[in-house]
């Protein structure tokens, strides 16, 4: 019986792993040839490696007519101010609406979801009108809040589930042992909440970097970020620049995944002991 | 699950409920931020409060408003310090190149200009447009734009340019024949000074000589060169501008020149009047279906996927308006690749540049503009992007125009001359819907 549950659990160990380097195969293949590409001047059939290789996109990124730093910077830092406003937003209503009761919950758990229901494009040119007039039309700032508003319904969800399942058992026994309010949350809640606080920040960061009509829209143009430059590019055919940006795109959304990885892990041991106790 | 159900607890403290209240807000906040971003977003007309005085707003405005525009160097002047922003297509990397350091440096040395080249859809630029123009902000965000056709004819019936202008322009008087049906009309609708022309285009076809000996230069060897190569041979559906510039030149080859172009001065054209005119050329589009790629059967979707499985060698011929030397300079395409247009000739037209009615640096429009057509920066756009020029040769001195002669040709160009002695007009704006549409019924679904 114990053997053959072991051979039985050692098949199911290769299959997991074979599924793993198929998913693997499947999204590293693509993400190779987009390096390649970058590199490629012309690549046609049936040739199986590139025909021409060229420096041409790397000239285009680094050239003096694109700004890339510039570019980069401001997405990242776009993306971020969005994944903390949103991150922080969402906290409070994933917590509103996990632990109170009060007048017209359900209707705000929707409230929540509308921005999933209504098409990007139509929610797009309503925001732009309503920033214009609002005289955020143009800035960074109005790029950031109209990204957090895309980004809310997910970050809201993440954490409305994290704190249902987190519950309020520590929290109250830091109280009933006399931890304040500042110190229940610094100690005790966010640290519970870390991952999922992490999960949602990431979700956020994404969604933001990789809106393109948005910050077209709110940004009138002005606010240029790596998605926006990148765009004419994919939509004209070019496959070496489009790549070549895709690169870019692709390293900088990995490095702010890797750090917050590293964050994570950093604080992995505490959460153990937490959900084993 | 545990949850708080709102009555005090042992333990709890006024502290926790001033805190609890303190998130419910914060938790109607989100929600408010939310439904009100919803609503926007359904009725496209919020509340929205009064109306924004932009706040990145210098005196441009005031300044604008003082200009004679009439007086150029009270142009000049105003526009002295200003940075303009010139939006238009995105996607062509050596004319984005060129825009941002030969005509920037330019503005920049000369005027004191800087140039801030927006590249975006000419649909992503009309909503921006749209956007700005019905919320009532007076200084928008867009100074001038690339535009022709029926972008242009919307636009201007909406109030949304400012103008006329072109006769502000001494590049305009000077050098570009105004009375020139290329000027006066853009697809058929009458510029009236609204738009200064940019550059000329024309249909031309390309192919590898490698893969291709002769190229079809009739409709009937084209008919031919279909047969030959089965499945190789195809033209972006119709709708996308470059398909329905193609069919144009076909249908033109079989009806003839003069035919054809009864079509660019239709004005209020019905579905009859354009069937009497392009019936054969349909008859002809259908007879080539079978031998199309997929047989027919469907149609790549738009230019840059024919461009995209020409360069991978699917296909053996691809179009556009104008030659692909730069794709050959910079190694997308073979060295042996040459062009090729029809002996009854290839449609062609102009496309423009624009001022909005609200934009917020007019005088500085006017001088980047002027500057695109001198005889200096059209030359350079001929040498670098192959583009043909809009000046009228006659108007200019005999050296200005021996320069532009003397610009080498690359093996993948057609001579200057050849071009306009084939050059067809382009069917009127309001003619194009009806042609797709009866590509579509006839042809496509035939």
């Amino acid at each position: 019986m114990r053997r053959q549950a072991r051979r039985a659990g050692c098949s199911g160990l290769w299959a997991a792993r074979a599924l793993v380097a198929l998913q693997a195969v499947c999204v590293l293949a693509p993400l190779a040839i987009i390096v390649v590409w970058a590199f490629t001047a012309s690549w046609p059939w049936p040739h199986l490696l590139p025909e021409s290789l060229t420096a041409r996109g790397i000239e285009e990124l680094f050239g003096p007519s694109q700004k890339l730093g510039e570019v980069l910077g401001s997405s990242v830092a776009i993306a971020l101010a969005c994944a903390f406003f949103t991150t922080t937003v969402a906290t409070m209503a994933g917590r509103a609406l996990s632990r109170y009761r009060f007048c017209g919950r359900e209707v705000f758990r929707f409230a929540v979801l509308l921005p999933f229901l209504i098409p990007a494009t139509v929610f797009a040119m309503g925001v732009q009108v309503a920033f214009i007039r609002a005289g955020l039309a143009g800035t960074v700032v109005g790029v950031v809040l109209a990204h957090s508003i895309v980004a809310l319904p997910y970050a809201a969800l993440i954490m409305t589930d994290a704190m249902e399942a987190a519950g309020n058992r520590l929290e109250e026994q830091a109280r009933l042992c006399g931890a304040g309010p500042v110190r229940t949350w610094s100690g005790i809640i966010i640290p519970t909440l870390l991952p999922s606080l992490l999960s949602a920040a990431s979700m956020s960061y994404i969604l933001s970097f990789s809106q393109y009509f948005l910050t077209l829209l709110v940004g009138s143009g002005k606010v240029k970020t790596l998605a926006l430059v990148m765009f004419p590019y994919l939509s004209s055919g070019d496959r070496t620049i489009a790549s070549a940006y895709g690169v870019v795109f692709l390293a900088a959304t990995l490095v702010v995944f890797f750090l917050f990885e590293l964050l994570l892990h950093k604080r992995m041991a505490r959460e153990i002991d937490y959900f084993n106790g | 699950m545990k949850q708080n159900n709102g009555q005090p607890q042992p333990g709890q403290t006024t502290g926790l409920m001033s805190r609890r209240r303190f998130v419910g807000l914060a938790g109607t906040a989100a929600a408010t931020l939310m439904f009100g971003g919803a609503f926007v977003g359904c009725a496209g007309s919020g509340n929205g409060g009064s109306p924004a005085s932009d706040a990145s707003g210098d005196d441009a405005a005031a300044i604008a408003n003082s200009v004679d525009f009439s007086d150029w160097n009270a142009v000049l002047e105003a526009a002295k310090g200003q940075t303009v922003s010139w939006y238009g297509w995105g996607g062509d990397e050596a004319r984005n190149t060129w825009i941002n350091t030969v005509l920037a440096d330019a503005l920049k040395q000369k005027y004191d200009i800087t140039l801030d080249l927006v590249g975006m859809d000419i649909n992503d630029i009309l909503t921006q447009l749209s956007g700005e123009m019905q919320a009532g902000v007076e200084e928008g965000s867009i100074d001038f734009i690339w535009i022709n056709g029926e972008n242009f004819y919307s636009c201007k019936e909406n109030g949304y340019l400012w103008g006329p202008f072109t006769s502000y322009l001494p590049n305009f008087n000077d050098y570009i024949d105004g009375n020139s049906p290329e000027v006066l009309y853009d697809f058929g609708s009458p510029t009236e000074g609204f738009e200064c022309p940019y550059g000329k285009a024309q249909m031309q076809m390309w192919y590898n000589s490698d893969v291709v000996t002769t190229p079809p230069t009739t409709v009937e060897e084209f008919a031919a060169f279909c047969q030959q190569h089965p499945g190789q041979v195809t033209y972006p559906e119709p709708g996308d501008f470059t398909g329905t510039a193609f069919i144009s030149c076909l249908i033109a080859g079989v009806v003839g020149k003069g035919e054809f172009e009864k079509l660019s001065a239709m004005e209020e054209p019905t579905e009859e009047a354009v069937l009497a005119v392009v019936e054969p050329g349909l008859e002809y589009l259908k007879s080539l279906k079978p031998y199309l790629w997929k047989e027919g059967t469907t149609f790549p979707a738009d230019s840059s996927t024919l461009s995209t499985m020409y360069a991978d060698g699917e296909l053996i011929l691809n179009m556009g308006y104008g030659a692909p030397q730069d794709l050959v300079n910079n190694g997308q395409l073979p060295e042996t690749t040459r062009s090729f247009i029809f002996d009854s000739g290839t449609v062609g037209n102009s496309n423009f540049m624009a001022i909005a009615a609200n934009a917020p640096h007019k005088a500085a429009a006017l001088v980047a503009i002027n500057e695109v057509v001198s005889p200096e920066m059209q030359l350079s756009i001929y040498e670098n992007l192959g583009n043909i020029s809009v000046l009228d040769m006659a108007k200019l001195p005999q050296e200005q125009r021996a320069q532009f002669e003397n610009v080498p040709l690359g093996a993948a160009q057609i001579p200057l001359d050849e071009l306009l002695d084939h050059r067809i007009a382009e069917a009127s704006g309001p003619v194009i819907p009806i042609l797709e549409k009866l590509w579509l019924e006839r042809v496509a679904q035939a």
